[in-house]
């Protein structure tokens, strides 16, 4: 009987094999651009959208979904996925679930794992785009020359926020412009017996916020176009300096005393009660200062300035909760209605979405309102100039800020935090089929 | 996902002594018990487990991923990139480290347990089932509340500042070496009850004439406890042990709540490893890894399973 049975179980499972061709369940699709853009206002009763949004951007299109609901008659569905919001999207596209729309990062690298060729609407020729600001049309959201992602918000900025107050009774006057004098700060404040840079390793993210803003002259240089074509390494004196460099502020005592075991929600408490004068970091985190204190307060307390090694540039790092993109999903009237909603979200219904997000405005003839703190007001200045992180120009993105987590709790060197980024870049790298690995 | 491979093996001593052989039996006993009355659960069996076990085989061996929509076989590819680097190496060697501590302190916490509330009163019996209740507890819920009590600033630390009257801020899951104690104390922590219910009912299995035949002799408490009751636990034990240490290797949930595999991955076990690896997108590594895992469990399942039924020979 045994033998029947594992007789039986082979059968139906190399049935199951033949059947299913061991093919990707995603396969399919064309690279049509859309055919059209249909007019704003456009009857839509009895069509209903899903869009996808993570825990942190599940809110973001209340008003606009109600307005937009009222205007065509359809129905729209914000469906939740849990944290990590990245993955569980991904998983899912895998094995074929897909939404119209979703929030997503709109980098190449995300995009790539998205498989943005196959899955995703060009977004090509939008309407919107127009009335886009110059500077930031174009700034993301694109694969090889197609676009795939719709900018909503202006995307985060890897930077410095600092504490007013810590730096006015420091007698800090000038805020630094390069490097150097960031880092000569630095040194002055802890003379001073300031904490000048506040760290989180135990909750690891932010980690990488350090390296990407050492690179931003390189990036600009066209750093990650050489590491894409296996030219340049994460082990090439280029990155691993700004590593050793990373880790010899913290062997100079310049970081807080509990870096090890500090966290997200620490480093936001740090910032804000002055224990700590500085903390590199991105639009995510005035986010958690905002639940934290009032408008008036952070006015006062908290500013912002971009720094690279040559001068005060930002390094970009788009968001998941800054676009969206629009799948294929083989239905051409749902995708129509999602690229319509897009149009509608960058079209008629902006003003109001700015303002109810209290949010600065991606078009000229937008106002951003009044309200916006100014340091993020600052932020949004800084985008202009700014330069893309390792996520918007590298074809992949490495688990870099976990292996510097792992620096600063002792088990790696900088030398193996390059080699063991390099091995995932590659390994990533190669799975995307990128010609150089 | 301790759970699934706790079914796995069955307890001797603790189950109504086996019926005589098959050989033995009525011929009738074929007709009442037809043979397509297995097909619903084996339906069940194939879909969920032994297909999903065999693309297992085979999607280790392809360039699957989120990337492209095309998958290519690539032979040995994965395993050989695997082994080179050696994060899979350190996974499997956490999760070997993760399993052996978790099988002795979930056993020893057991055995006491047992020990302890072994007597039917009536405060014994509410110990027992306040002792159970972690085991029915979500996995993932234990681990959150104990990544809270752990914090530096947590509820422990508080309690130990107030009994020693200093300020304690020990990092209990920020240290490289010794997070994985801890966690493993908490893994033990939850599946202890379970242990004890096991242990309980192979105590109760022992007749109260042998034991008090040993105390006739002069036998002590505790040369009952090592020379009788614990050879009778034999088929207890070999349950307890091989469920504890075939299962924490299969663990993810606790240590995902409590650590995510951090400090520097000192608490990184393969399954932690495999849900980033698959979240990125790499499927076929991380199918790869599984089935790394899915070897290394059966490897160790056999010749420990086998070690432990030797011990229940003497019964």
């Amino acid at each position: 009987m045994k033998k029947t049975l594992i007789g039986f179980a082979a059968v139906a499972a190399s049935a199951a094999l033949i059947l299913t061709g061991c093919s990707d369940f995603t396969a399919g699709g064309g690279n049509a651009a859309p055919a059209d853009w249909p007019a704003q206002d456009t009857k839509l009763d009895g069509v209903e959208l899903t869009i996808w949004a993570a825990q942190n951007s599940n809110k973001v299109p209340k008003t606009v979904i109600e307005d937009f609901e009222e205007l065509t008659g359809a129905k729209v569905d914000v469906v939740t996925i849990p944290d990590p919001y990245e993955q569980g999207v991904q998983t899912k596209v895998a094995t074929g679930d897909k939404p119209d729309l979703a929030f997503w990062q709109p980098t190449g690298s995300q995009l790539t794992a998205l498989n943005a060729a196959t899955n995703l609407q060009s977004l090509d020729g939008a309407p919107w785009l127009d009335a886009t600001k110059a500077d930031l049309r174009d700034i993301t959201g694109f694969l090889d020359d197609t676009r795939y992602a719709a900018l909503i918000t202006t995307p985060a900025v890897e930077g410095v926020y600092y504490n007013k107050k810590v730096f006015a009774d420091a007698g800090v006057t000038e805020l630094p412009t390069d490097w150097d004098s960031f880092i000569e700060l630095g040194r002055e404040l802890k003379a001073g017996g300031v904490t000048p840079f506040y760290e989180m390793a135990a909750d690891r993210w932010s980690t990488q916020w350090w390296i990407h803003v050492q690179l931003a002259d390189a990036a600009a240089d066209g750093l990650w176009d050489r590491v894409n074509a296996n030219e340049e390494k994460f082990t090439d004196p280029t990155i691993l300096s700004t590593i050793e460099t990373y880790k010899g502020l913290i062997d100079e005592g310049l970081f807080n005393e509990d870096i090890k075991t500090a966290t997200f929600e620490d480093q936001g408490d740090a910032l804000l009660a002055g224990d700590a004068a500085m903390v590199v970091q991105v639009n995510s985190f005035f986010g958690q200062l905002q639940a934290k204190a009032s408008a008036e307060e952070l006015d006062e307390t908290i500013g912002f300035f971009p720094i690279s090694p040559s001068g005060n540039i930002g390094t970009f790092i788009p968001d998941q909760s800054n676009a969206l993109v629009a799948f294929k999903t083989g239905d051409a009237t749902k995708e129509a209605a999602a690229r319509q909603l897009l149009s509608y979200w960058l079209g008629d219904g902006y003003p109001a979405f700015v303002e109810a997000q209290n949010t600065v405005s991606l078009q000229d003839d937008v106002e951003t309102p009044d309200t916006v703190p100014s340091a993020l007001l600052a932020v949004s200045d800084s985008l202009g100039s700014a330069v893309g992180s390792m996520q918007v120009h590298a074809i992949a993105n490495p688990d870099l800020y976990i292996f510097l987590a792992d620096m600063i709790q002792g088990t790696k060197t900088p030398q193996q935090v390059a080699e063991a980024t390099q091995e995932h870049f590659a390994e990533l790298a190669k799975a995307q089929g990128a010609e150089a690995f | 996902m301790t759970t699934t491979t706790r079914a796995i093996v069955v307890p001797r001593g603790v189950q109504p002594p086996s019926p005589s052989p098959m050989s033995a039996r009525p011929r009738g006993r074929r007709q009442d018990h037809p043979l397509w009355f297995l097909l619903p659960a084996l339906a069940v069996l194939v879909i969920f487990f032994f297909v999903p076990t065999i693309f297992n085989f085979v999607y280790a061996f392809t360039d699957w991923s989120s990337f492209k929509s095309g998958i290519g076989f690539v032979g040995f590819d994965n395993f050989v990139s695997l082994f080179t680097s050696g994060t899979l190496v350190n996974a499997l060697r956490v999760t070997l480290v993760y399993a052996v501590l978790v099988a002795v302190f979930q056993n020893v916490f057991g055995l006491a347990l047992a020990l302890l509330l072994e007597k039917d009163t009536r405060l014994n019996r509410a110990a027992r089932v306040a002792f159970f209740v972690p085991v029915i507890m979500s996995a993932l819920a234990v681990g959150y509340i104990f990544q809270a009590l752990l914090k530096p600033e947590g509820a422990l630390n508080e309690i130990l500042g107030f009994v020693t009257g200093t300020d304690v801020s020990i990092a209990w899951l920020g240290d490289t070496t010794w997070t994985i104690v801890v966690v493993a104390l908490v893994h033990s922590w939850k599946w202890m009850g379970l242990s004890m219910l096991i242990y309980l009912a192979g105590l109760k299995t022992i007749g109260a004439d042998v034991l008090e035949a040993g105390r006739l002799d002069g036998a002590s408490w505790w040369q009952t406890l090592r020379d009788i009751r614990m050879p009778l636990l034999a088929p207890a034990i070999t349950f307890n042990v091989a469920t504890a240490l075939l299962g924490s290797m299969n663990g993810f949930d606790i240590v995902q709540a409590t650590t995510e595999g951090g400090p520097g991955g000192a608490t990184e076990l393969l399954n932690i490893f495999i849900f980033r690896t698959f979240g990125q997108g790499l499927f076929a590594q991380a199918t790869t890894m599984s089935l790394v895992l899915f070897l290394m469990v059966t490897i160790l399942a056999f010749p420990v399973i086998r070690f432990l039924r030797k011990r229940e020979d003497v019964l």
